[in-house]
């Protein structure tokens, strides 16, 4: 039908903070959405439906009764994926489907499937087959979830499944590397080569959005999200800022909306400091202005290179007023201490090679300075004489969809044609026989 | 031979010969009347059989678009069969790549062209204006696209590309400075546009003549003659109590009453909860998706804004547009483009025919296209390598 013997393949990469889908053979993916969904109950009880009085007590009793209930009832909720979530409605909760880096909720998960093929990229699964990227720690029944909810839902003819950090190896053009991706919900190293070696740290984009917001929070910044307000022209050219009072809407969508425009100002303003970032020395750094949606405008002064600087050294993140603690806050570990750990857990021959070519991925790698800082804290803390050189892409998107472009780059080879997980091997062998077909 | 340039819209098919200050050649509806026999073109206002090649901006009946494109090729142009020339296509943002290959295809197989090119139309608007970098909302009778060009990211056209494009517009006095890539992941398409506000026009108007029968190709003109937009939101509904009046005569005799109907068309695109949307209004849109790209390009971005479309050409629209845009919710305010004065009136119809003529004149020259030999060669796919 098409003319052509190639059937372009689709490359799908859902991430904790956004969702990255596309054609394999282009250089950027077509549909990139947030992966957080908004979601509004419809059950028949009006207090389950009402999440912004979740602390009062009255009806906490109530709630505290219900829960078995509700979960075996399976309160039916509607979801609202990407474009749909921009629009403030009453009562929409923002969830997310992801914990940790890996997938909880694979109902929401489908719905972003479902999303990224009839809606962004006006596709018929069936008729394309699917490069699916995985976290580096995806366990097999992940997998074979994805496998069976791929085949049986969307009945792709043919699926592959391919590690995060096998993909960004692949977009850099190397077979041995270290790959260090810092995304929106976590911060992953993982060393490929034969082996996986991965080490994990919860720290990403949007802890570091979270600790932006509520350090400017603790100096008096209020960050109006976008829904809420509106401007009115009082004379010809000025304009004032008038509050729309909106009380029905969730705590997590406000919430969602604040980060979105923190994360704007986090991206905008902050670097890397060159060392450790001390409170003192930095007290008196100029400041630089950036102006909120609104019209306010803020300065961000010694912030700038504090929030960076949690990847280095997460304990930072303690001296902010109101930001958790970590839950196991021993093992959280800096960057440059991550790679260390992950190198030596390698085998001895290939240290000195993954040392050498350290990639960088991830929507937070693009913050400045951060290639310097990094290559200088490893070459600290290793032992000094073998060379540590980390490679990163100039082009600040290329290292945001690295994983994707991997995807694709992968996808469009003629030699990876064969090596496909086809319908007819899943109808014959079951969805097990994938832990044999993607490594 | 000059480059032939064809805008296949939902509703109007614009097509004519590459001469970038002129308004094109051909302008005519999209929409056939099938005749058992074969197919003749006719104006859609009959009942039975009407069809539809071009639906929300993509070709869906590939037998009608290709006897359409007979008739504008071969009759109206002027091609004779065996002396093809080149001709270059506009496309909406987020065609699938199936679609590209079948109109290459098609081109190729069935017209015999010696040179295809294609190019989304919100691009070629910007390119309209003399800008190539901005963003367009290009507003259609079937759909609604948000694009942004970005002057900043490497193509690898040839640089001579771009000197060309500047030359045709340096001689009139502009001068855009570097190379342009649509940013997709920050664009949007919306499945809405002049048709269903051609539907909420005829709804409306049901209602306060409920005893007349307005047939919808009517309704389609009245809107075009009638409808404009309020000030702002208060003065909108300021209007439901103070409004003129008019009484418009329909073809077959019957008298109507127009009054505030026709600021809603207008509002619907402001407000769009009054077509049953769910969402927020075009300005907000825009806003939003310039988020989406780096903040180091916002400024350029949104000071470039291109308006272009149908349905942009209303009555009021754009000074409604531009205030929207100065109490939107942004530390920059987008602001619109002024057309260039040797441009044609009404540039806002037909810019993507405009600036597919000036691409012509750059891409077609210099072999930048799709020739026979490489589509002999490659097949249908060849399109994604050398058409952006």
């Amino acid at each position: 039908m098409y003319g052509g013997d190639e059937v372009s393949a689709i490359v799908i990469d859902v991430g904790s903070y956004s969702c990255k889908a596309g054609y394999a053979g282009d250089d950027t993916p077509k549909a990139v959405f947030p992966s957080v969904v908004g979601s509004i109950e419809q059950t028949g009880e009006t207090d389950e439906a009402k999440p912004d009085k979740e602390a009062d007590t009255a009806s906490d009793s109530k709630n505290g009764t219900k829960p078995m209930d509700v979960d075996k009832a399976k309160t039916k909720r509607k979801l609202y994926v990407g474009q749909e979530l921009e629009f403030r409605r009453d009562h929409m909760k923002v969830i997310s489907p992801m914990k940790d880096g890996t997938v909880t909720d694979w109902d929401i998960v489908d719905n972003i499937w479902n999303h990224a093929f009839r809606q962004r990229l006006l596709i018929n699964p069936e008729e394309h087959p699917m490069l699916i990227a995985e976290p580096s720690t995806n366990t097999g029944q992940q997998r074979e979830k994805a496998a069976e909810l791929m085949f049986e839902k969307y009945k792709v003819p043919a699926l592959f499944l391919a590690k995060n950090a096998v993909l960004t190896s692949f977009a850099s053009g190397r077979a041995t590397s270290l790959v260090v991706d810092s995304g929106g919900g976590s911060s992953v190293v993982a060393a490929v080569h034969d082996g996986y070696s991965v080490a994990t740290s919860p720290i990403g984009g949007e802890f570091l959005t979270d600790c932006m917001m509520k350090s400017l929070e603790s100096k008096g910044v209020a960050i109006r999200p976008r829904y809420s307000f509106k401007k009115k022209e009082i004379s010809p050219g000025e304009y004032t800022v008038v509050d729309l009072d909106l009380p029905n809407t969730t705590e997590s969508y406000k919430l969602y909306c604040m980060r979105a425009i923190a994360s704007d100002i986090k991206e905008s303003v902050c670097r890397v400091p060159d060392t450790a970032f001390d409170e003192v020395a930095y007290a008196n750094v100029p400041t630089t202005s950036y102006e909120l949606p609104d019209g306010q405008t803020i300065e961000v002064g010694a912030d700038r290179f504090k929030i960076p600087d949690i990847l280095f050294n997460p304990s930072l993140s303690q001296t902010i007023p109101g930001v958790d603690g970590f839950a196991d806050s021993m093992s959280v570990r800096g960057l440059p201490r991550m790679v260390i750990d992950s190198v030596n857990r390698c085998d001895v021959d290939i240290r000195k090679e993954l040392l050498s070519s350290i990639l960088l991925s991830g929507g937070s790698s693009s913050i400045l300075q951060l290639k310097e800082r990094l290559e200088k804290e490893v070459l600290e803390e290793s032992s000094g004489n073998t060379r540590v050189k980390v490679l990163a892409s100039g082009n600040s998107v290329e290292r945001r969809f690295s994983v994707w472009i991997g995807g694709s780059i992968l996808a469009s080879l003629g030699s990876f044609q064969q090596m496909w997980f086809s319908k007819a091997e899943y109808e014959e062998h079951g969805v097990s026989y994938i832990q044999r077909k993607c490594p | 031979m000059e480059a032939v340039v064809v805008d296949a819209g939902s509703k109007l098919l614009k097509a004519g010969i590459a001469l970038p200050d002129q308004a094109p050649s051909l302008v005519m509806p999209s929409k056939m009347k099938l005749e058992v026999e074969d197919g003749q073109m006719g104006d859609g206002a009959v009942v039975e059989e009407v069809v539809q090649p071009v639906v929300r901006g993509f070709v869906k009946d590939w037998d009608a678009m290709e006897d359409l494109l007979n008739y504008v090729l071969y009759s109206n142009i002027g091609w004779e069969i065996g002396d093809e020339g080149q001709i270059l296509f506009t496309e909406p943002l987020f065609t699938p790549k199936a679609l590209r290959e079948q109109l290459a295809q098609l081109m190729f197989e069935k017209f015999n062209v010696s040179g295809f090119y294609d190019s989304e139309q919100a691009v070629l608007s910007l390119y309209a204006v003399g800008r190539i970098s901005g963003c367009t909302v290009d507003i259609g009778h079937g759909k609604i696209d948000f694009m942004q060009l970005l002057s900043a990211y490497l193509l690898m056209l040839c640089p001579a590309f771009y000197l060309c494009l500047n030359s045709f517009h340096i001689n009139k006095n502009i001068a855009p400075v570097c190379e342009g890539a649509v940013q997709h992941i920050a664009s949007k398409r919306f499945d809405i546009g002049g048709t269903d506000l051609t539907k909420l026009f005829a709804e409306e108007l049901k209602k306060s003549n409920s005893s007349v029968n307005i047939d919808i190709s009517d309704v389609e003109r009245l809107k075009e003659q009638y409808a404009c937009c309020a000030e702002d939101q208060l003065a909108f509904e300021a209007l439901g109590s103070s409004c003129r009046p008019e009484r418009h005569t329909l073809p077959d005799g019957q008298v109507i009453t127009i009054e505030k109907e026709r600021y809603i068309v207008g509002e619907a695109l402001f407000q769009p909860h009054i077509l049953g949307l769910e969402d927020y209004g075009i300005v907000h849109q825009l806003v939003t998706s310039v988020s989406n790209v780096a903040p180091e390009y916002h400024r350029q971005l949104l000071e470039n804004t291109m308006l272009c479309g149908g349905t942009a050409s209303m009555t009021g629209f754009e000074d409604r547009f531009q205030r929207e845009a100065n109490l939107s919710a942004s530390a920059i305010c987008p602001s619109l483009v002024k057309p260039p004065e040797y441009m044609p009136e009404n540039l806002a119809r037909y810019s993507a025919w405009l600036g597919g003529a000036i691409l012509a004149k750059v891409v077609f020259p210099q072999n930048q296209h799709v020739t026979k030999g490489d589509y002999d060669e490659t097949g249908p796919s060849i399109v994604h390598k050398k058409c952006f």
